[in-house]
């Protein structure tokens, strides 16, 4: 009997196998289950897969949207109804064996699959989300952008530009209020020609280096810290596929790049470049009295290594320096200001993922920017000293939430030695002065927790929290932020922000106060906005924002020293149309509106602040007339800058000067600012090389825009000082080595 | 007791059999279905046997090969999107649906060269649509053509697809139809004696293969390559008599030359 044991077994478990395959799939005579695939407004949908679920009895929908299929599978069942585009839809069903189940499936909004969500308030963003604002290709299409990502921005509605360099104010707020951030670390001053009297700054950012390019004017989350108005989030490239050369070669500038990929592990790139101005005022009759002439450099490049499957080193670095004379005529000092500068930045970025849908990113960064600078009886040298160590972890806790955090160390040193001016009206070389050697430092804490729930795929909110502590005030200041975004259609949006942002003021104010209890600068965003988003071909933003500053920098009326006493308010409206017909057309109309007033610096009361542009219009288009030739032409009006009038003066016999007597802070303004632009690019082959020709025209008309306003000896007369920029030919060519 | 394990375990293997045979069984049938339908460039055909293969992962939710059959005729129907009347909706819709597909059916198996010729020729769709992520476009493409070439060098399908890409590439940036040539005839070379691993791997292109090879013959400057496009095209046709990509479109092209 034992013999038979096992095949008595074994027929059991086979009995019981196969009734638990009977079971699994009951089967009996055939059912027909049909119908129409449609959406809720009608229409049907054609090539739409209708199936059982478990099983392979389905079909296709045709293009009347209809389906059918016999099937052994009967009782309670689930249909699954997918089709491109649309969600799944799950349908519970009863299949009775020989009878013909009719079954027609509205897919509905409700299933549309939608793409997640990436815009988010007050953000211009290009790279790896779907709602792509701007590319590269378009930074380089603008006109009179000059291929400059920073100057590309400011025909972005709520950013102005600086001088007409590439220095951006943004919603009336600082220049220095924006923060450049290159793979986590803090890019400070990545310009040229920064602070040069009337020679417009240029960014060392090449746009062609960057994966992804995010500009976020306000409202911006908790992991960006230490800043109070805007952020610039630019990603690098990974790992390099390609190798080879190209070289640019323009009227006033000159530079070689290049990309090295071997085994898709190890990258390479580089560029050097420089700057010759002579053939440049040539041409264009330039006769601003230079000494010495402007000249720029710079070089930098990455490095980058696939350590492991998930595993990436990054090193990034640049360097450039930038000299140059300009002659200006003050009442005290007729002579040449004198700039010259030095910035390296090296960045080393190691990312990898502990586990299969988390990431870690580790970076350390340090910077230095010297600058020598001389007008008259101002002569002097600083540093200021930037290190950065920063740590950021990601992963998502399930389908609807995803958590960050992150932790980082700032060290900033400061260090000033010259002879500067007592007082600032009198400049001639034997103007009284003091001799000025100090420097001071400050570290900062930061840590901030994130979190971005997606319940649905109409809705995402961004919440987060950050902490920073400042070791020079000892100051430790909170910032609770929050965004949030629903989806009203397919391409339409409605989206608000509102958070405490906080920034420690530049160290030179400690330095000229003498104090380390100058508090962090504070601001409170608040917007609410509408966005239409058509696959970045047709969009529509308007944008309300008002922002509340606190602890601005102000002189103390009792002391004249610097303290935390300042306050303000900008308040606006952003509105942003853009059209792309394909593949012909391209362009943007954007208008700003802001009122940004401000008790800061020597102002008694609130007053106009100092980028307070009332009304910003810019026009921006593209056309490529074929595939190898695109112009492109663009118009910016905006209200004139405010500024602060002399309105008399008094005589030092002492000094034998005048005293400027000044009316209200920023009570006066410029004369309405306006400039037509236009370019044009031809791509063709060379030496069976790929090439490119450009050729700008900037200023058109040669308006004359106002730089500043110069005064004679006693104030009595008020000069004008235009803009350098006047009308300019300017034209070059890239070639592929 | 050693027996009675055996006994399960043949057991198991016979029910899992069971399962792997329809599983191969329904994949042989669309495979068959998808090459009538490629054959005759019936988008409806297509768009139905795409339904088949979808259908398919209900049987095996997971399997890379399914996704990657998916891809492929996502690719298929963006490509005849770009034909006489181009849509470029159609066209940007199915290519993205192509790569999402092929980015699963990596992420189950990275080894499968052939899923990097398909991305490779997915990404150059993306030039139509997105002139303005050259860099991104670039840098994908030529990753995945690395990995292809370094899966297997022998797939006669990255030639095809390397041979497109230089055939429809200006000369004056490195292509035309003097430098496709040779990548095309190594595609039909190894075409010949490609024998594939399992019956249902994709055997696609050795058509295109043919059909490329008689235009890039064609397009040079030699009298002599007009007969060998010509010859070319017969020895194709007579191997795949069905091919509408052959008999319409190749034959017309030598006919107007």
């Amino acid at each position: 009997m034992n013999r038979f044991k096992p095949f008595g077994m074994v027929i059991l478990l086979l009995l019981f196998s196969a009734f638990t395959y009977a079971q699994d799939s009951v089967k009996s005579s055939p059912a027909i289950v049909k119908g129409f695939v449609k959406i809720k407004e009608g229409k049907f949908i054609e090539g739409a897969n209708v199936v059982i679920e478990g099983t392979i009895d389905g079909a296709t929908s045709d293009d009347k949207g209809f389906y059918e299929f016999e099937t052994e599978e009967t009782g309670d069942r689930v249909i699954i109804c997918t089709a491109l585009d649309f969600g799944e839809k799950k349908i519970n069903v009863k299949i009775e064996s020989g009878e013909t189940l009719i079954l027609d499936i509205n897919l509905s909004k409700t299933d549309f699959k939608t793409d997640e969500i990436s815009v988010t308030a007050s953000s211009f963003t290009s790279g790896d989300n779907s709602k792509v604002t701007l590319t590269p290709l378009e930074i380089t299409r603008i006109p009179g952008a000059n291929a400059d990502l920073y100057r590309a921005i400011t025909t972005f509605p709520g950013s102005n530009q600086v001088d007409e360099g590439s220095r951006i104010a943004v919603r009336g707020g600082d220049p220095s209020e924006v923060l450049t951030i290159l793979d986590g670390a803090s890019l400070y001053n990545p310009f040229v020609f920064s602070d040069d009297y009337n020679t417009s700054s240029f960014s060392t950012v090449n746009p062609w280096g960057m994966r992804g390019i995010n500009f976020s004017s306000g409202g911006f989350p908790a992991r960006f810290g230490n800043v109070l108005s805007a952020v610039l989030d630019l990603q690098t490239y990974d790992v390099p596929q390609t190798s080879g050369l190209f070289a640019i070669v323009g009227l006033a500038n000159a530079s070689l790049s290049g990309v090295y990929s071997k085994g898709g592990k190890f990258g390479a790139t580089f560029t050097a470049g420089t700057f010759f101005i002579k053939p440049y005022l040539k041409l264009n009759g330039i006769d601003q009295d230079y000494n010495p002439t402007p000249t720029t450099s710079n070089l930098g490049g990455t490095i980058t290594y696939k350590t492991s499957t998930t595993g990436l080193l990054k090193v990034y670095a640049n360097y450039s320096y930038d000299n140059v004379g300009v002659r200006n005529a003050s009442p005290t000092y007729d002579g040449y200001y004198t700039g010259e500068s030095k910035n390296f930045f090296t960045n080393v970025k190691y990312s990898f993922a502990p586990t299969a849908v988390s990431l870690l990113s580790t970076s350390v960064s340090y910077s230095i920017y010297n600058r020598k600078e001389s007008y008259g009886v101002l002569n002097d040298v600083s540093d200021n000293v930037y290190s950065k160590v920063r740590s950021d972890f990601s992963m998502p806790i399930s389908q609807a939430f995803d958590f960050g955090a992150g932790l980082e160390y700032e060290y900033n040193g400061y260090k000033v030695d010259g002879t500067f001016p007592i007082y600032s009206y009198n400049l001639s070389t034997t103007a009284p002065s003091f001799k000025l050697n100090e420097n001071k430092n400050n570290g900062r804490v930061g840590s901030y927790v994130e979190t971005k729930y997606k319940p649905s795929a109409n809705f995402l909110l961004v919440a987060g929290l950050r902490n920073d502590y400042y070791t020079l005030s000892s100051k430790a200041v909170f910032d609770p932020r929050l965004s949030v975004v629903y989806r009203i259609s397919e391409n339409s949006f409605i989206k608000g922000a509102t958070g405490i942002y906080h920034q420690n003021p530049a160290l030179q104010y400690f330095v000229q106060g003498n104090t380390t209890s100058i508090e962090p600068e504070q601001a409170i965003h608040y917007i609410l906005g509408y966005e239409y988003n058509r696959e970045n071909d047709y969009i529509l933003r308007i944008e309300s924002y008002y922002k509340d500053y606190s602890n601005l920098i102000s002189f103390d009326p009792y002391n004249y020293l610097t303290a935390s006493i300042g306050s303000g308010t900008a308040k606006g409206v952003d509105v942003f149309l853009k059209v792309r017909l394909k593949p012909k057309f391209n362009g943007w109309i954007s208008y700003a509106y802001t009122d940004s007033k401000r008790k800061q610096y020597d102002a008694a009361n609130l007053t106009p602040a100092d980028y307070d542009i009332t009304h910003s219009v810019s026009v921006v288009s593209t056309y490529n007339v074929t595939d190898r030739l695109t112009v492109g032409a663009s118009y910016k009006i905006s209200t004139g800058k405010p500024f602060t009038p002399v309105s008399g003066s008094m005589f030092d016999p002492i000094n034998n000067v005048y005293i400027p007597i000044y009316a209200y802070r920023n009570s006066e303004r410029f004369p309405t600012y306006q400039r037509v632009d236009l370019n044009a690019q031809y791509i063709f082959a060379l030496f069976n090389r790929f090439a490119v020709a450009f050729f700008a025209l900037n200023n058109l008309f040669n308006t004359s825009n106002l730089y500043q306003y110069n005064y004679n000896f006693d104030y009595s007369n008020r000069i004008d000082v235009n803009s350098s920029n006047k009308r300019i030919i300017y034209f070059g060519m890239g070639l592929q080595l | 007791m050693k027996k009675l394990f055996l006994v399960v375990l043949l057991i198991a293997i016979t029910f899992n059999s069971l399962k792997a045979d329809d599983f191969t069984d329904a994949m042989l049938k669309a495979k068959k279905n998808l090459q009538t339908a490629t054959n005759t460039y019936d988008e409806k055909a297509l768009v139905k046997v795409r339904g088949e293969f979808e259908r398919i992962l209900q049987l095996k939710k997971q399997e890379w090969i399914v996704y990657y059959y998916i891809a492929f005729i996502d690719y298929s129907i963006a490509s005849s999107a770009m034909g006489e009347k181009p849509d470029n909706d159609k066209l940007k819709k199915y290519t993205e649906s192509g790569l999402n597909n092929l980015e699963k059916s990596i992420l189950i198996r990275d080894d499968f060269s052939d899923s990097y010729v398909l991305r490779y020729a997915l990404n150059f769709n993306r030039w139509v649509y997105e002139q303005d992520k050259m860099a991104d476009i670039i840098a994908q493409s030529e990753e995945a053509k690395g990995k292809a070439e370094k899966l297997d060098p022998e797939n006669p399908r990255f030639y095809l697809m390397d041979g497109m890409a230089t055939f429809y590439m200006p000369e004056a940036f490195g292509g035309g139809a003097e430098k496709s040539t040779p990548l095309f005839e190594k595609s039909v070379e190894l075409f010949n004696k490609r024998v594939e691993k399992e019956s249902y791997y994709p055997e696609w292109g050795k058509d295109l293969a043919y059909g490329f090879l008689a235009l890039s013959y064609a397009k040079r400057d030699d009298d002599g390559d007009k007969k060998k496009a010509n010859e070319t095209l017969e020895t194709a046709i007579k191997e795949f008599p069905d091919s509408s990509f052959l008999k319409e479109y190749v034959k017309k092209q030598l006919e107007s030359k």
